[in-house]
Parts: C-alpha cells; sequence; structure tokens
C-alpha cells in the first residue's frame, strides 16, 4: 500500500486537520502511559462522528492496514500503543456530552469525554459517574469501557461495566451498530458486556449511554496512619471480613505518603508507613457508628492516629493527594513501572510482604498506592531506564509479583487490561481452551484481525490460530498438549 | 428416536442410575426428550456433552425447571434433557473474602442457608428458590427486586466455568471481586439461555446480610398517586434496597424493602411514609423488621412472576422500559386489559423500569392484548404461556436488534446448533 495514497484518501474522509501526518507529530503517538514498548504510527486519523469512523475503517479494511483506537492514551499496558503500525484512531474530537436524561439516570456521551468532565457535567443534576479511575481528569469514557476502568469508589459501586447501559460501536466491516439504550432488561447476547473490557480489540466505540449514580447525601473520610503497611492491609481485610461496606478502602504506603506529602501540605508524620484511606458514604443517619466502626479495627491493628477529614476542602485535598500519588512518584525516580494485580482480600497481608521481600532481593525501591478494599495491588517499581541492569530488575520484580499473585488466587490484571503488557502473563492464568473461548468470541466481531492486533492474547498464540484448532473440533485434550 | 448407541454410550459415562427413560416432566412446551441424564461430575458431564455432539444429537439443559417456559420449542425432533442437579456443592467459601464459588446445580435456597450461617447473602432473590438452581438462574439473566440496591446477576458474577458445545471445558474470571485479565466471557454466557454452553459453576462476590432491615407497605387507591411517591423516591438521595410497585385491579401499592445500619433504616421508614403521604397514600404501615422477618414477606413477592403454576388462561410478561416511561407503559397495559376484558395483576421495580404482569382471560383477547402492546413496548417478552400460544407469539418482542452478529457468536460457539436449538433469539 502507498501510504501517501492512504493518507489522500483518509483527508477525504475527515477533513485535512482531521490527519495527522507529520514525523515529529506521530512520536507523540507511538505509546500510552505504558512505555515499556513503542511503535511507529504510519498515520494518525482524528474523526468527528461515527460515520467518519465507518469510512476510516472501511478503507483500512480494504488497504488491510490495522487500527489503533485510543482515547487519551493513559493506559498502562500498551492497549493504545501502535505495536506493529498501523492507522492510529484518536477520539480527542469527540468530546461531547450529546444528552442528560436525569429523569432515567443516564447520559449519551461521545467517546473522547474525559471521565471527569462527564461528572462534573452531571453533578447539577445531583448525579456522578461512578468509576473514577485515578487518571479521571485526563482519560476518556472510550477508553474507561475498552479498559473496564476501575477506581477507588468501585469498591462500593463496581467497575465501568455496571455503569455502562449501551454503546454504539464501528465494526471491522464499517458498519455501526448500537447495543442497547438504557432499557433495563434487554434480550439477546450482551454484547454491551463483552465489548466492554475488550482493549478496542474487536471495534470502536463512538458513543454510549451511561448510568448515572446519585449523589450521595453525606460523605465521611478518615486517613488512619500506621506504622507498617501490616497493619493497614490487615485493617482493610477485617474491615472487609466484617461486613462493614465502605465506598473507598486506599492504601499508600511510606514512599508514596513521603512523595504526596510536601506536595499537597498534608502534614503526615515521618513515622507513618502507610495511610489508609476510608471513605464511607450513603444518608447521613449511621454513617458515624460506621466509621466508628472502622476506626476501631484501624485502632486494634496498630494504627498511630486517625483523622478526619471534616470539611470537603479536606476531603478534596485527601483525595488529590490520593489520585496524584503516580504523578508524584516523578520525585523519587526517574521510571517507575506500575504493576497491576489483584489478591483475594485476606491475602493482602501476606502479598504486602512478599513485594517488599521482593523490593531487597531485587534492589529497587517499591512503592505502593492502591485500590486495597478490593485487592488491588499497584506495587510500583522505582528505577532509572538508562541502567540496563535496573531495566532487567524491574522487569524480574514486576515478573515475581504477578507469580506470588497468582499463587496467592489473584489474577494479572484488575484494571489496567493486558494489552502487549501483560499478553504473555495470560498463559499462567488460563489454560489453552479459556484462551481459545475468547478467541472465538473475538473472531466474531473480528475475524480479519483488524482492530489493535497482537494484542491481549499470548504472543505466537494468536487469536486467529486458537480460534482456527478451536473450530477444526481439536478435542480440548489435544488441543492442551499442542 | 434415539440411536441406541448413544443411549449405551451415555449410560457408560453417567452410570445408568442417572440414566431416565421417564421423560413427561422434562416436557418443553408440551414435547418430551428421548433421555433425560443428571451427571454426577463436570467430567461425565463433558463427555455426555462431547457424545451428543459427536452424534449431533441435542441438549437441553435444565437445572430445576423453574423457567423451562421461557422462550421458544426446541427446533428438534429428538432430544437429550441434561439435568445439573447432580452438581450442587459448594467448591470454595472464603467468608473472609465475601466470595463464594458454586456448582451450578444448587439450589438458590441451599446456597442461601450456606451464606446465611456466615451472615452474607447473595441478593437475587429468585422465584421458588428451593427448586430454582444457581446455573439456570444465570443462564435466563436473573432480575430480583434488590436489583435496585445490589445490581443483577451481572455485576455479583466474578467467575464462571464452562461445559462447551463440544464437551471441551473452560472457565473465565476468577475469585476476586475486580479482573479485566481477558475478555469478559461470563457477559457472553449470563442470560445466554444455556444456548452458547453449559454452565457448570460460578464465583460470587457476596454481600453482607444487614444489621438492620424493615419493610413499609403503602397503599393507594389509583395508580397515579403510587407514582407520584415513585417519582419523589428515585428525585431522593434515599437508598432502599427495593421497591416494588404492585397492581392489582384497582388497587395499586407499593412495597419499600430497606436494608443497612440501624439508624439508616430509621431515618428510611420515616422518610418513605411521609413521602407516600404527601402523594395521598391511604394507608401506610410497617409491614415487617428485621431481616428474617423481611425476608420472609419479601419471599412471596420474589415468586410472583413465577412461571410454574400457570393457569390454563393465563399469560405471564415481563416488560422492560427506562424508568420513565414505567407509568406510562403500565398506562397501556391496563386500558388494553379493560378493552380486551382480561384480568391483569402486575409487579414491577418501580424504580427500574422491569415489570412483570399476568394477564388471564381468553386466548382471542390474550393475543390481541399481546399484539396491540408490543406495537406499542417492543421489549415485551412472554415467559409463561400455554404451548400453543407461547409457539405462535413472538414471545422474544419487537425489539430485536443485532441479530448478524449474534448469530455468528451462536455459530462459532454452538456451529451444529446443539445447545437448546431454537429456544433463544438466534
Ligand atoms: C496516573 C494514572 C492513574 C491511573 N489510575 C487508574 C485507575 O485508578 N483505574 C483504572 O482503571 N485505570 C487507571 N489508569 C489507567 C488508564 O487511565 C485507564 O485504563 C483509562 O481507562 C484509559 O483511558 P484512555 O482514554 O487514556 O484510553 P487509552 O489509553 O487511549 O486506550 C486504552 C485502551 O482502550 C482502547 N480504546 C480507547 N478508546 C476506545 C474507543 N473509543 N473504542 C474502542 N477502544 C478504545 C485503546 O485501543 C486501548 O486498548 C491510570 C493511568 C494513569 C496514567
Ligand atoms: C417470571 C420470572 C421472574 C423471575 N424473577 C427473578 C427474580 O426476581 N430474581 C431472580 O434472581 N431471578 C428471577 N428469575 C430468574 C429465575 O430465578 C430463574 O429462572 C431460575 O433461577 C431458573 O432456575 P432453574 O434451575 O429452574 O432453571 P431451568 O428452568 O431449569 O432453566 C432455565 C433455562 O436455563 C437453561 N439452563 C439451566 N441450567 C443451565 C446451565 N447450568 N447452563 C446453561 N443453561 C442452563 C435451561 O436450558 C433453560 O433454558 C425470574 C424468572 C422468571 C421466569
Amino acid at each position: 500500500m502507498n501510504r501517501s495514497q492512504l493518507i489522500e484518501e483518509l483527508r477525504r474522509i475527515v477533513g485535512p486537520a482531521g490527519v495527522v501526518a507529520d514525523p515529529v507529530a506521530l512520536m507523540t503517538y507511538d505509546a500510552d502511559g505504558c512505555v515499556m514498548d513503542t511503535g511507529e504510527p504510519q498515520v494518525v486519523v482524528l474523526p468527528a462522528s461515527a460515520e467518519q469512523v465507518s469510512g476510516v475503517v472501511r478503507l483500512a479494511s480494504r488497504y488491510g492496514v490495522p487500527i489503533v483506537p485510543r482515547g487519551a492514551g493513559t493506559g498502562l499496558s500498551g492497549g493504545a500503543t501502535p505495536i506493529g503500525g498501523g492507522i492510529v484512531v484518536s477520539t480527542a474530537r469527540m468530546d461531547r456530552v450529546l444528552e442528560i436524561d436525569a429523569r432515567n439516570g443516564r447520559a449519551l456521551c461521545q467517546p473522547g469525554v474525559i471521565n471527569w468532565e462527564l461528572s462534573q457535567a452531571v453533578r447539577p443534576y445531583g448525579y456522578q459517574f461512578a468509576p473514577d479511575p485515578s487518571s479521571q481528569k485526563a482519560c476518556t469514557v472510550g477508553g474507561n469501557i475498552a479498559n473496564n476502568a476501575g477506581g477507588p469508589h468501585c469498591l462500593k459501586y463496581g467497575t465501568t461495566a455496571s455503569h455502562v447501559l449501551g454503546v454504539q460501536m464501528v465494526l471491522p466491516d464499517g458498519s455501526i451498530i448500537w447495543t442497547g439504550d438504557g432499557n433495563p432488561a434487554p434480550v439477546g447476547y450482551d454484547l454491551t458486556g463483552v465489548i466492554t473490557g475488550s482493549e478496542g480489540t474487536i471495534g470502536l466505540v463512538t458513543a454510549a449511554w451511561l448510568k448515572l449514580t446519585r449523589l450521595p447525601e453525606a460523605v465521611r473520610v478518615v486517613l488512619a496512619l500506621f506504622p507498617d503497611i501490616a497493619g493497614a492491609s490487615a485493617s482493610v481485610s477485617q474491615v472487609i471480613a466484617s461486613g462493614f461496606l465502605p465506598a473507598a478502602l486506599e492504601i499508600m504506603d511510606r514512599l508514596a505518603i513521603k512523595a504526596v506529602n510536601d506536595m499537597y501540605r498534608l502534614g503526615l508524620p515521618e513515622q507513618a508507613g502507610a495511610a489508609l484511606l476510608i471513605e464511607v458514604d450513603g444518608v447521613d443517619d449511621g454513617l458515624d457508628e460506621l466509621l466508628a466502626d472502622m476506626t476501631t479495627v484501624c485502632w486494634r491493628n496498630g494504627a498511630l492516629d486517625v483523622r478526619p477529614a471534616r470539611t470537603p476542602a479536606e476531603q478534596n485535598q485527601v483525595w488529590a493527594a490520593r489520585k496524584n500519588a503516580f504523578g508524584a512518584m516523578g520525585r523519587l525516580a526517574p521510571t517507575y513501572y506500575l504493576v497491576d494485580t489483584v489478591v483475594p482480600r485476606t491475602r493482602l497481608p501476606y502479598t504486602m510482604e512478599q513485594v517488599g521481600r521482593i523490593s531487597q532481593e531485587h534492589r529497587l525501591p517499591i512503592a505502593n498506592v492502591f485500590h486495597a478494599g478490593d485487592g488491588n495491588l499497584h506495587p510500583i517499581i522505582l528505577f532509572d531506564r538508562r541502567d540496563r541492569s535496573q531495566n532487567q530488575r524491574a522487569l524480574e520484580a514486576a515478573t515475581a509479583v504477578m507469580h506470588v499473585s497468582i499463587e496467592q488466587g489473584g489474577v494479572i490484571s484488575g484494571e489496567h487490561g493486558i494489552g502487549v503488557e501483560k499478553q504473555d502473563y495470560m498463559t499462567l492464568l488460563f489454560s489453552t481452551e479459556d484462551l481459545a473461548a475468547m478467541a472465538g468470541l473475538h473472531q466474531s466481531f473480528d475475524p480479519y484481525d483488524l482492530f489493535n492486533p497482537g494484542k491481549v492474547f499470548p504472543k505466537g498464540r494468536g487469536c486467529g490460530e486458537l480460534a482456527a484448532l478451536r473450530r477444526a473440533g481439536v478435542a480440548w485434550s489435544e488441543l492442551k498438549s499442542r | 428416536m434415539l440411536p441406541a448407541s448413544l443411549t449405551r454410550q451415555l449410560a457408560a459415562i453417567v452410570g445408568p442410575d442417572a440414566l431416565s427413560e421417564e421423560t413427561a416432566p422434562f416436557a418443553v412446551h408440551g414435547r418430551a426428550p428421548a433421555l433425560v441424564i443428571t451427571p454426577a461430575t463436570v467430567e461425565d458431564l463433558a463427555r455426555a456433552v462431547a457424545a451428543c455432539h459427536a452424534a449431533r444429537v441435542p441438549l437441553v439443559p435444565w437445572g430445576g425447571g423453574t423457567r423451562q417456559r421461557w422462550g421458544r420449542p426446541v427446533a428438534a425432533e429428538t432430544f437429550v434433557v441434561l439435568r445439573t442437579t447432580g452438581l450442587r456443592s459448594i467448591l470454595l467459601h472464603e467468608p473472609d473474602d465475601l466470595t463464594i464459588s458454586v456448582e451450578a446445580g444448587m439450589t438458590f435456597a441451599a446456597l442461601n442457608a450456606a451464606l446465611a450461617a456466615h451472615n452474607q447473602m447473595l441478593p437475587l432473590d429468585p422465584p421458588r428458590p428451593e427448586q430454582s438452581t444457581v446455573g439456570g438462574l444465570l443462564a435466563s439473566g436473573a432480575d430480583g427486586p434488590r436489583r435496585l440496591a445490589y445490581g443483577t446477576s451481572r455485576d455479583l458474577l466474578i467467575g464462571i466455568r464452562v461445559v462447551e458445545a463440544t464437551g471441551r471445558i473452560s472457565k473465565a474470571g476468577g475469585m476476586v471481586v475486580k479482573n479485566v485479565s481477558g475478555f469478559d466471557m461470563m457477559k457472553l454466557y449470563l442470560g445466554s439461555l444455556g444456548t452458547l454452553a453449559i454452565i457448570v459453576s460460578a464465583n460470587f462476590k457476596l454481600i453482607p446480610r444487614p444489621r438492620a432491615a424493615a419493610s413499609l407497605s403503602c397503599f393507594f387507591a389509583q395508580p397515579e398517586r403510587a407514582f407520584r411517591l415513585i417519582t419523589a423516591l428515585s428525585a431522593s438521595q434515599l437508598t432502599p434496597a427495593a421497591v416494588e410497585y404492585r397492581e392489582d385491579g384497582a388497587a395499586a401499592s407499593i412495597e419499600a424493602r430497606i436494608e443497612g445500619l440501624p439508624a439508616a433504616v430509621e431515618r428510611h421508614v420515616r422518610d418513605v411514609r411521609r413521602m407516600a403521604e404527601e402523594a395521598g397514600a391511604g394507608a401506610v404501615s410497617l409491614a415487617a423488621e428485621g431481616f428474617a422477618e423481611v425476608e420472609r414477606r419479601w419471599a412471596g413477592f420474589n415468586d410472583a412472576p413465577q412461571t410454574v403454576d400457570l393457569a390454563a388462561d393465563e399469560l405471564v410478561a415481563r416488560l422492560s422500559c427506562l424508568p420513565g416511561a414505567l407509568e406510562a407503559a403500565l398506562g397501556d397495559a391496563r386500558a388494553l386489559a379493560a378493552r380486551e376484558g382480561l384480568a391483569l395483576r402486575v409487579q414491577a421495580r418501580a424504580l427500574g423500569g422491569v415489570a412483570y404482569l399476568r394477564l388471564r382471560g381468553g386466548d382471542e383477547a390474550l393475543r390481541a392484548w399481546h399484539a396491540a402492546m408490543l406495537a406499542r413496548w417492543p421489549h415485551l417478552v412472554v415467559i409463561g404461556a400455554q404451548p400453543a400460544l407461547a409457539a405462535e407469539l413472538p414471545v422474544w418482542g419487537a425489539a430485536l436488534a443485532n441479530l448478524d452478529l449474534m448469530r455468528r457468536i451462536k455459530q462459532e460457539f454452538d456451529p451444529e446448533n446443539l445447545l437448546n436449538p431454537g429456544r433463544y433469539v438466534v
């Protein structure tokens, strides 16, 4: 295929301003937030409508050029990285909230709407969009849907999948479908459900009906400080085991506290080895009682101090520190590798201990800022990318964390997705039959691997191959041994 | 007729006792299967499925049979009913993690009893819990009154294991509450009515039993007044566990189920009572207090849409619409029922837009009602009717979108069309 011809045709579809072809400008699209892998796109397009996306997809399909959907590029697993080149389709120009239907608690959005901006837009109606990833001031709802994003409040409210009522999607053949409009009990296979979390590998979401959540009447936040992370993670596990349902339970360890303390003037004492952020919400009545019970658990686990954040301003300050903790890591090291994994909540204390061991064994500091209530860990391995040995050790440490997590009954990603970062870990968790079933679903949507090829499925075990084996009727026991 | 060789093969796999030719109780829309098998292990089940696949004989998965009126007749001359009730163990319960893994044939009542011992619950509220199974609940896409507070099975299911059409076993998800490791295959099997795979086990996240609970009954002389309360509730920041709208003849009522911290429950009882009075309720009463008592009271409400006991002149439908349209939809259902001379009973998820309608009257009137209603409300599903009527009506409603894509999925997962053929949308 001739690149200049492709560009010419793309310009005809999206207009000259919607095509990025300048080599320097293209470099900003060579990776997402996961900097381990990069790839240069042939061209970037910024369509303004589903019809334009459809035109681009038809063209790509005719030329056999891969499509890589991209929201804000804040993903941390390489999902939007054009690993094998192709056309990056950015949703940056599809950034409007089209309708707020307060009566039915839903909003119609284009995919490029920033998560935070949606929540701001629906606030005057007494609503919020519950999924609140820490990147919410930058990431898009399209990216949230593709990655089934989570956030601190997903402990109580569920991840993105529980808040998508229906999507408009452009399929690999260029057709545009709607999977639902907010009808509470639709008939047919749950296409909305399987599209959510499919990481841009089966189509491009061009609009969505999102479910809104009533703002709670009251919110209480406390910060419990512990001498070490063991007390904090034991408290989390016990709070859950005692049957409380807080809105959020988040942990920051010593290194993370150090990184945010000055920046956000939190005034946390030096001896605090871990901070546990607890939020409860609901009707005002009973919240103090609930909080008191939870802080009792904290004291029992050796808390140094329990500090309420009384005013909304104080609460915002604590949350800002938590949500920007990753950004603050830059103060500690030139590069960091943010690992994403989940363990059953009772295994948190043990797993955190192992993370400490891994840090020592690999001689790299590891900070921790994470959604503890869900058992969703984020060990942040601090290193210097220019040092090859450190690079190598960082990767090994990440793998070691993954192994511990699986051994504890955990999984390899809680919210960032598989992308290219985790694709080779897939076989640690899934059998060939499990992967072949996923491949079957994938092939029903995208038989020619047009969308985001080379992602999610393990390298050298592409979904085309898996699906073909499956179709050939190879018995499952044989499949395993191949 | 089933090939004798297959019968022999199945007997060898599941054992002669787990194979029965007494098939009348397992008729689907009036047609009995050729054979009923009840495998005792997942491996046996998988081998049995593989054997049927090799012989190209269709299968109807069967849990408690509480929902076999759902959908269309089996599109095949001969079929085998595959019961899951031999698989009924708890595989793993981690009370401190609030997670559980159970086999598909376990009844909902048995599951909830096991959870009660740990002060936990799975708030899905199926009708006939002593009979209905976890697998059947998931395959039919559960919706219960408490979906308002806790969501449906879609929000509570965290892992699944299935036997595919060829007998292959695969799984998805896990035992953690948050997971984006690979495609979400759970969503595919949920609500697919056993047409893509047979669910053999499922993992759930659990909810702690509330410390306090109450149930409030509000009676209204007219539906409009009840809907005033519904509108007020939906605009408030209250968080009831369930709000059911009930209508029988001229009388309308709202039952609000409240669960949570004692102070919060008290506050809700106070506020809902006041709001009901402001909306013009004729009477408001605290109908039950305490979790066990509330559960007992609600068992009846949960059973209201059951389709096991169906009168000879009865049709049960599920209507779903945007919550804001519920009042209008029920108004139409009522007016059309009056026009056709049908008796109508309604129970609806008042804040959610799902309504179960029970109608009684002659076939002709039922037909006319259904056609007129469907023309206005496309998401109208017939979930219970006498076989002749069910076979003739468009039971899945008039809003079937994306059938091409669904056919491709069915083709991929069950290319020979052997799992519940013809019963679901594709
Ligand atoms: C500091 C920081 C904190 C973070 N915290 C969280 C957190 O708390 N929780 C969490 O879940 N994640 C978190 N993330 C990860 C990331 O922000 C989320 O995964 C987010 O959902 C990605 O959105 P995006 O718009 O940036 O998508 P991108 O990175 O652009 O893309 C992500 C994936 O979605 C696909 N995609 C994007 N748009 C579409 C579309 N319209 N249709 C189809 N596919 C599409 C892409 O191909 C890619 O596979 C964090 C990231 C950072 C940098
Ligand atoms: C009118 C009505 C109202 C309902 N309301 C609620 C409610 O309020 N709350 C709630 O939680 N649920 C509700 N449900 C769902 C109900 O609980 C389920 O129908 C019930 O759990 C089915 O269980 P069963 O074992 O009797 O299934 P069965 O009747 O045996 O089977 C139902 C369907 O699922 C298939 N199937 C059964 N087992 C499997 C399996 N293991 N794998 C694959 N497919 C299988 C069957 O082939 C059949 O198509 C309602 C259902 C009806 C009909």
